[in-house]
């Protein structure tokens, strides 16, 4: 029988090799691909909380009004 | 209306019959060809206590009480007195506690359930399952024999996976790889003990399908057992899930021992947003990748890729659904009766066994250790910090280990939720074992 040992020695260089190999050349395409597409595809800018302007102001506006008018009462 | 339904069950019954006596009268010929010395079956007329006693010939107390010379397996081969009658008797318990883990511990129950009760129904004496035509037989031709079912399984691993905190960080994937060194250096450990001590006889076949339960996947385990070591199936597929379940038992210590308690406490930066595109590109990627270095690996990385992709294309919810629910949970059913088939006593209770739980066991607390000593080394020369134990994940069992690092890294400092960053070593670890297994595939091809 050949010599096991410096067989699966061999092997075993190989293989953790070309697992290191494909690992790291998958992050490297990963990377790449970050780039890309943060470069063609950016992010849509994040969209504000409130509703369009107007509608929802007077909307606040009136609720904030209609608490102070009621304090107003409670404290008579 | 009443009559010609009478007339067609008349037609119905004649034809039975007569199907029935052809068939009888080819057993019959068919038999006395086979067994002239099978005298039970010359028709003479037999006395109560007769056909009492060659009854009793044929229950399970006369089979494990009386084992036999000469008695062959479903595969034709010879099954010593030991396996007939102690042996079975010792793999019935043996499947027992099986079930009292899987119950009792919840270790693995999912597998462990299926394969123990296939071991149970292949101790059953005189029924032969296991043979070519056997219930568990024909469950084993039809999907492990030919590696189908874990190709299947793998698939739906791919519909679950979800590489996002993969792709947020892309470069903890390489501790994915250096885990893989359980299942390398569990090889070379493995001949060395085969060749210069006479504790083990394994071939390299036997070693490197060994050494893959470093891999920490059942799927990739099996597949790989069948192509190598068929023998040694029911063996590594045991010690495979067993371990698996075995990670928050197996993996602390090893984590404590190598990292400082300072490396410990690390937090690490939260992660970026990872946008739909990347996902969907990165199992074409990985695919790519394999095709380009490895086609050997294509069987495991294309179905899993196909999953990932079925899931992340977003248009076909139904199947990647089936893939990640029903279809996995069959073939779960099937994989597992089947690898329980080769529980079998004449099959596990041999020395090997023994040496392929130690070896196991051995592969999978070096692929832990090589993990976590790869991210120190990381986080020694990256500039974000990294917390060495995400590298105890890189062993694939998803999300088990991922879990076992949370958890770990909140008993240190409670608050430090380290889980979406061993996620990425986790799922990595899952293609880097496939890719090692492409690697040894192709060596013994």
């Amino acid at each position: 029988m050949e010599n096991m040992v410096s067989e699966s020695f061999k092997y075993m260089i190989l293989g953790m090799g070309i697992v290191f190999v494909f690992l790291y050349v998958m992050v490297l395409v990963l990377q790449l691909q970050t780039r890309l597409i943060k470069k063609y595809f950016p992010p849509k800018p994040p969209e504000t909380g409130n509703k369009p302007d107007g509608v929802d102001k007077k909307k606040v506006a009136a609720a904030i009004a209609a608490i102070q008018h009621h304090k107003n009462f409670a404290n008579k | 209306m009443k009559k010609s339904l009478v007339a067609a069950l008349l037609l119905f019954f004649a034809l039975f019959a007569g199907q029935t006596m052809a068939d009888e009268h080819q057993a019959a010929t068919h038999s006395a060809q086979k067994s002239i010395e099978a005298d039970h079956y010359e028709n003479h007329d037999k006395s109560m206590g007769q056909l009492l006693s060659s009854f009793y010939k044929t229950t399970g107390i006369f089979a494990f009480t009386n084992p036999k010379e000469g008695v062959v397996n479903g595969e034709g081969e010879k099954v010593s007195m030991f396996h007939q009658s102690w042996g079975r008797v010792i793999m019935i318990g043996i499947t027992l506690v099986l079930f009292y883990l899987a119950i009792a511990k919840g270790f693995e129950p999912l597998l462990l359930i299926p394969i123990g009760f296939g071991g149970l129904l292949a101790n059953i004496p005189m029924a032969n399952m296991t043979s070519d035509h056997g219930f568990l037989g024909v469950i084993y031709n039809a999907g492990i024999a030919n590696e189908f079912f874990p190709l299947l399984i793998f698939m739906g691993v791919g519909a679950m996976t979800d590489f996002g905190p993969m792709l947020a960080n892309p470069k903890t994937a390489l501790l994915g790889g250096a885990a893989q060194f359980g299942i390398f250096g569990t090889l070379v450990g493995a001949a060395a003990l085969s060749q210069f001590t006479p504790l083990f006889n394994f071939t390299l076949q036997d070693c490197a399908a060994i050494s893959i339960i470093g891999g920490a996947d059942g799927p990739t385990s099996i597949f790989i057992a069948t192509k190598l070591a068929p023998d040694l199936l029911g063996a590594i597929a045991v010690a495979a899930y067993s371990y698996m379940a075995l990670v928050p038992v197996i993996q602390p210590p090893i984590m404590k021992a190598l990292t400082s308690k300072e490396e410990r406490v690390i937090v690490m930066k939260q992660q970026r947003k990872v946008h739909r595109l990347e996902k969907l590109f990165l199992p074409l990627i990985v695919l790519g990748l394999s095709i380009l270095l490895l086609p050997e690996s294509t069987p495991l990385i294309g179905a899993f890729a196909f999953g990932n992709f079925a899931k992340e294309s977003g248009v076909v919810d139904r199947l990647s659904d089936t893939m990640q629910n029903a279809l996995i949970n069959i073939v779960t059913i099937l994989l597992g009766l089947g690898v329980g088939s080769k529980l079998a006593a004449e099959k596990f209770l041999v020395g090997d066994t023994l040496g392929i739980l130690i070896l196991g066991l051995i592969a999978f607390a070096v692929g832990t250790a090589a993990g976590v000593l790869m991210a120190k080394l990381m986080n020694r020369f990256s500039s974000e910090p990294i917390n060495p134990l995400i590298g105890a994940a890189g062993v694939s069992a998803v999300p088990m280990a991922a879990r076992v690092v949370n958890k770990v890294g909140m008993d240190e400092k409670p608050g430090n939720i380290l889980l979406m960053h061993a996620m990425g070593p986790n799922v990595a670890g899952v293609i880097g074992s496939a890719v090692a297994a492409g690697v040894l595939i192709s060596i013994f091809n």
